[in-house]
């Protein structure tokens, strides 16, 4: 009976390989070689820093470095004109902690988990997610598609560290330009990441035994590295030290050469990463603070550096009453206890949100400087959220230092990084509009001198209410236990009456579907493919923001996968 | 941009309200309870007296006390008074319970897990409940060490919980949870009651060694010539050295005589002597051992038959156990049983007679006691912590209602005034879904008109 089933999934998977087959992952970079490498931009507000700006000014590179920046400034003959009259140019941004350029695991079904350990209370390492001697530099992918993401949003250069759970590894500091992971990488192991994230089913599994563990590993360290010291000092007569990589990794935490960046989001979290720092006396930056608010004297006592998120809950925008069309008959009626409690939530719970975002200027009212760090955010929401920020209290100027001149500081680089001064490196973007100005398009960024010339996004966001119209050609790439899928997903019709096909470009089969669900921005279909007799039912959600979408592919028992793409050009 | 200055303005607002409801931690208070009938529990039952807490300390007891102007005065004629309600046996107040993955896990703490925003507080407060034993879970043979709280409700600081200077404790389990998670599930030793006593015996043994290497480390290091490495930290066998050594309180979930005697007996051989079963429903039938022994017992009012190995228990068990000696509480292990712990102290009365006195000590200085607390709280004497309950009748009758519950002076439940939204930190993403039912059906549950389930063979 078992050996059936076997067989029978066996042919269920070939079916799966059949479509989905995998294939070359698309470039997402379109830049041409460059001619030269000096550039000038003339009669431009150059912002060199927060509260330093030269109108009609001029800024020439060569090189990757900054050569002269001002307003009467020689231009050599040599430089290409970037045409940027009368924009505005900004030092680049710096990520404080990021995982772009960090490709996210995959969930190998098959691949090693719980199931793999015979006693849980002792998995491998690589199970318990204790790999503090990994490198991000070692993981980091050119072309992913945050690479780019980021680099549109005016950064520059970012604080990578893998993902993972209690310790993923070391950071890097990179570039965000370059072909290979060598192009990118600024200096190594700038941190060693940490988070109170527990492995599941196996130890340490909750929060408590992390922390435990945490404690175990760094005195380990200490013995191990003192033992080591008298070693190398005199060895004779002496067992041979330890040579645990993990343990070593934690060795210029030790010295004070290296600092933790420890996740810490939610308030209980960041009083754990305190008390886990009293109690060992690292050198800590604070990272990915959601719920400080009422921390700041914890925090300023302990001396540690902080990077706030910009991955925080929605903030609704001041609506004149989503409800009213309903309300306004309802208006004369007296409120009904039901009416009143909503209401009573309703407010607490914008108060509560209210608190994210007035946060940055709490932290600066109170001295706390700080840096912004994006492991979670999703790049599209960065821009909102910082003018949520200006919007509740944090001034522009304070806003860019937390994402330029903080973060050089913090990561030790303020002399090449973080302005716009003679002799720093050409990481600096241009926009047609100020920056926290809403409609602001970035047009270029540099970074290390090399040009990255943006389009203009076709159409902003949609007014979400609305259902998108989604007539046109969409590529998606999916990433399944087999490997990635990627094809194009075609819909034709007009809203209401869609229909559609999608293809896989490993084997140019191409399947039709018509029932098709439009709800605001999130479109649901279903279709079936067929091989051997067996049926295979597939159902696709695409949640779409302007030209991309995210969403789940799931087929049948085989589980639900992620499935990403863009909108195509349209063919004339 | 006026629109900007507005909602900065209003932001600034919030604030401000914010910071204020949240209160500094481990804040103490002045009170003074006039009148009342005061349930001293160590000291007999003093009638119109008051009790003048100050600076968190019980400064006086007695008749006609005056307070320092200003000092918040509560008129408790006709009322009850007696000290806060102890639980020797909780989970509130908890990020994770249960390090369930390895059967020994005592280097883990719920000191770090510990959760001040939990609603549950706040709850236990409203039950006159002032202290918790924040308790690791029992899927572990040596679980984890646990923390002991007080419910100073309204902090975000971790630290504002922890009852400063009491006693570390550590959770044991016997019987069904061990061998369940980690035999049945892992295959894994323990699957078998005598595993779980074999856990016991080689993890003391472990840890013995490791004080012994330690030690010998220690003597030799200094000596000239000493090439030898000091034994690698083990934050595990620490804890369990620290056991051995009488540093730290065990808190046993038992349910069966036999095993109950057996972990006596594996104590005896490693001369530890701090020992309190918890749950122990079968401690009736070893009552007159655990006296001896000098273990206490901490067990529910009339709870069993949830698990196989709870068939055989009683109500009387908490009467017979006190009768024998045994220093014996009476505990909630739940976040809502916790709010009417003095009704299953209450049942001791129904079942076995107990006095007065001697039901009240089952959720005060008895707990107490098996916390290691029992000189700063359990009973209300001058010098105490100011921990005090407010029960509008006599608080082992049913008629009683919680007014006040006082904590380190600072009134932290006050009937009269209780707002509607207790939460510190409401949860920014939640869904606000008020519905209101009309309750006329639901309370009328023998006249449901067609759908009497009553007369189904359902």
């Amino acid at each position: 009976m078992k050996e059936r089933k076997s067989t029978f999934s066996q042919r269920r998977i070939y079916m799966l390989l059949l479509f989905f087959a995998v294939l070359t992952t698309s470039v997402y970079g379109q830049d041409l070689p460059a001619i030269t490498s000096t550039y000038v931009i003339k009669n431009a507000n150059i912002i060199q820093g927060p509260g330093r700006k030269i109108e009609m000014g001029t800024l020439v590179i060569k090189d990757g470095v900054i050569t002269a920046v001002g307003k009467n400034v020689e231009v050599p003959a040599t430089a290409q004109v970037v045409e940027a009259d009368s924009m505005y140019i900004y030092a680049g941004f710096i990520e404080g902690l990021s995982h772009t350029g960090q490709e996210e695991p995959k969930e190998v079904p098959g691949g090693r988990g719980r199931s793999d350990v015979k006693d849980p209370g002792n998995p491998p390492n690589d199970i318990a997610g204790i790999d503090p001697e990994r490198r991000a530099s070692d993981l980091l992918n050119a072309s992913d598609k945050s690479v780019n993401d980021m680099r549109e949003l005016g950064f520059t250069a970012a604080n990578v560290v893998p993902h993972g759970r209690m310790l993923p590894g070391q950071g890097a500091l990179v570039l965000l330009t370059g072909e290979s992971a060598d192009e990118m990488l600024y200096k190594e192991n700038t941190v060693l990441f940490s988070q109170l994230d527990g492995a599941p089913g196996v130890y340490p599994s909750t929060v408590m035994a992390v922390m435990a563990k945490y404690r175990e590993l760094y005195r380990q360290a200490e013995q191990a590295k003192a033992y080591e010291a008298k070693y190398k000092n005199k060895a004779s007569g002496m067992s041979r030290p330890n040579t645990s990589r993990v343990l070593q990794a934690f060795y210029p935490v030790l010295e004070k050469q290296q600092r933790v960046a420890f996740k810490a989001e939610d308030v209980l979290d960041i009083e754990r990463v305190l008390i886990l720092k009293k109690d060992l006396g690292f050198n800590l930056i604070l990272s990915e603070v959601k719920q400080g608010w009422d921390l700041t004297d914890k925090i300023k006592a302990s001396g540690a550096e902080v990077l706030l998120s910009l991955n925080l809950p929605e903030m609704e925008e001041e609506k004149t009453d989503s409800t009213m069309t309903d309300s306004t008959s309802v208006e004369k009626k007296e409120k009904t206890a039901v009416d009143i409690e909503r209401e009573e939530l309703e407010a607490r719970k914008k108060q509560m949100i209210l608190n994210y975002y007035t946060q940055p200027a709490l932290f600066k009212s109170k001295g706390i400087e700080f840096g912004f760090s994006t492991l979670g955010v999703k790049s599209s929401d960065v821009k909102d959220v910082l003018i949520k920020f200006i919007e509740n209290g944090l001034t522009e100027d304070q806003a860019l230092a937390a994402l330029t001149t903080a973060p050089a500081q913090i990561l030790g680089v303020s002399s090449i990084m973080g302005t716009l001064d003679e002799g720093k490196m050409a990481n600096f973007f241009i926009t047609d509009k100020p920056y926290f100005d809403k409609e602001a398009n970035v047009k270029y960024t540099f970074v290390d001198g090399q040009m990255h010339n943006l389009k203009d996004k076709p159409g902003k966001k949609g007014n979400g209410e609305k259902a998108v119209d989604i007539k046109g050609k969409w590529s998606y790439s999916s990433e399944t236990p087999q490997g990635v899928v990627n094809g194009v997903i075609t819909f034709k019709g007009e809203p209401g009456d869609y229909s559609g096909s999608i293809s896989n470009s490993s084997t140019d089969d191409s399947t039709d579907f018509n029932d098709i669900t439009v709800d605001g921005n999130s479109v649901v279909f279903e279709f079936s493919i067929v091989s051997d007799g067996e049926t295979l039912k597939i159902t696709i959600t695409m949640n779409i923001e302007g030209e991309t979408f995210e969403g789940t592919m799931t087929a049948g028992e085989y589980g639900s996968f992620p499935i990403k793409g863009d909108k195509m050009p349209e063919e004339n | 941009m006026r629109l900007t200055n507005t909602i900065y303005k209003l932001s600034l607002i919030f604030l401000f309200a914010c910071v204020c409801s949240i209160s500094q931690a481990q804040e103490r208070g002045d009170v003074l309870i006039k009148n009342g009938t005061v349930l001293t529990i160590t000291n007999g039952t003093l009638e119109n007296t008051d009790v003048l807490i100050r600076d968190g300390k019980i400064s006086k007891i007695g008749k006609g006390l005056k307070a320092a102007s200003g000092t918040r005065e509560i008129d408790a004629a006709g009322k009850y008074v007696m000290p806060g309600i102890i639980d020797a046996h909780s989970h509130i107040a908890l990020s994770s319970i249960n390090e369930a993955t390895s059967p020994v896990t005592a280097e883990v703490w719920t000191g770090d897990a510990l959760d001040p925003l939990d609603i549950s507080i706040y709850r236990a407060l409203a039950g006159g409940v002032t202290i918790s034993h924040a308790l690791h879970g029992s899927a572990n043979a040596i679980g984890g060490q646990s923390e002991t709280i007080k419910h100073r409700y309204g902090t975000v600081d971790m630290d504002g919980l922890r009852m400063e200077g009491a006693p570390r404790t550590i959770k044991f389990a016997l019987g069904e949870n061990p061998t369940r998670v980690h035999g049945e599930r892992s295959g894994i030793v323990p699957k078998t009651r005598m595993g779980v006593e074999a856990v016991f015996r080689s993890s003391f043994s472990e840890a013995k060694q490791y004080m012994e290497k330690w030690e010998v480390y220690n003597s030799d290091k200094g000596k000239k010539g000493f090439k030898g490495s000091a034994p690698e930290y083990n934050l595990r066998l620490e804890a369990l050295a620290d056991i051995l050594k009488g540093n730290i309180i065990v808190h046993c979930h038992s349910y069966r005589a036999d095993e109950i005697y057996m972990l006596m007996q594996v104590f005896k051989d490693f001369g530890i002597k701090k020992l309190v079963f918890q749950h122990v429903n079968e401690g009736f039938k070893v009552a007159p051992e655990l006296a001896e022994f000098g273990a206490m017992a901490s067990v529910f009012a009339d709870w069993w038959d949830y698990k196989f190995e709870v068939y055989y228990s009683t109500a009387y068990n908490a009467a017979i156990l006190t009768k024998n000696g045994v220093v014996t509480s009476i505990n909630s292990d739940s976040g809502e049983l916790i709010r009417h712990l003095y009704h299953e102290a209450a049942k001791t009365q129904k079942y076995g007679d107990l006095s007065d006195d001697e039901a009240l000590k089952l959720i005060t200085i008895n707990p107490a006691k098996q916390l290691g607390i029992e000189k700063r709280v359990g009973s209300l004497e001058e010098g105490k912590d100011g921990d005090v309950a407010i029960f509008s009748a006599h608080p082992l009758s049913i008629y009683t209602v919680p007014l006040y519950t006082i904590v380190d002076g600072v009134v932290k439940f006050d009937k009269e005034n209780d707002p509607a939204d207790m939460r510190i930190y409401p949860d920014p993403e939640e869904t606000i879904d008020v519905t209101l039912h009309d309750r006329e059906d639901e309370d009328r549950c023998m006249d449901m008109g067609y759908s009497n389930y009553l007369l189904t063979d359902k």
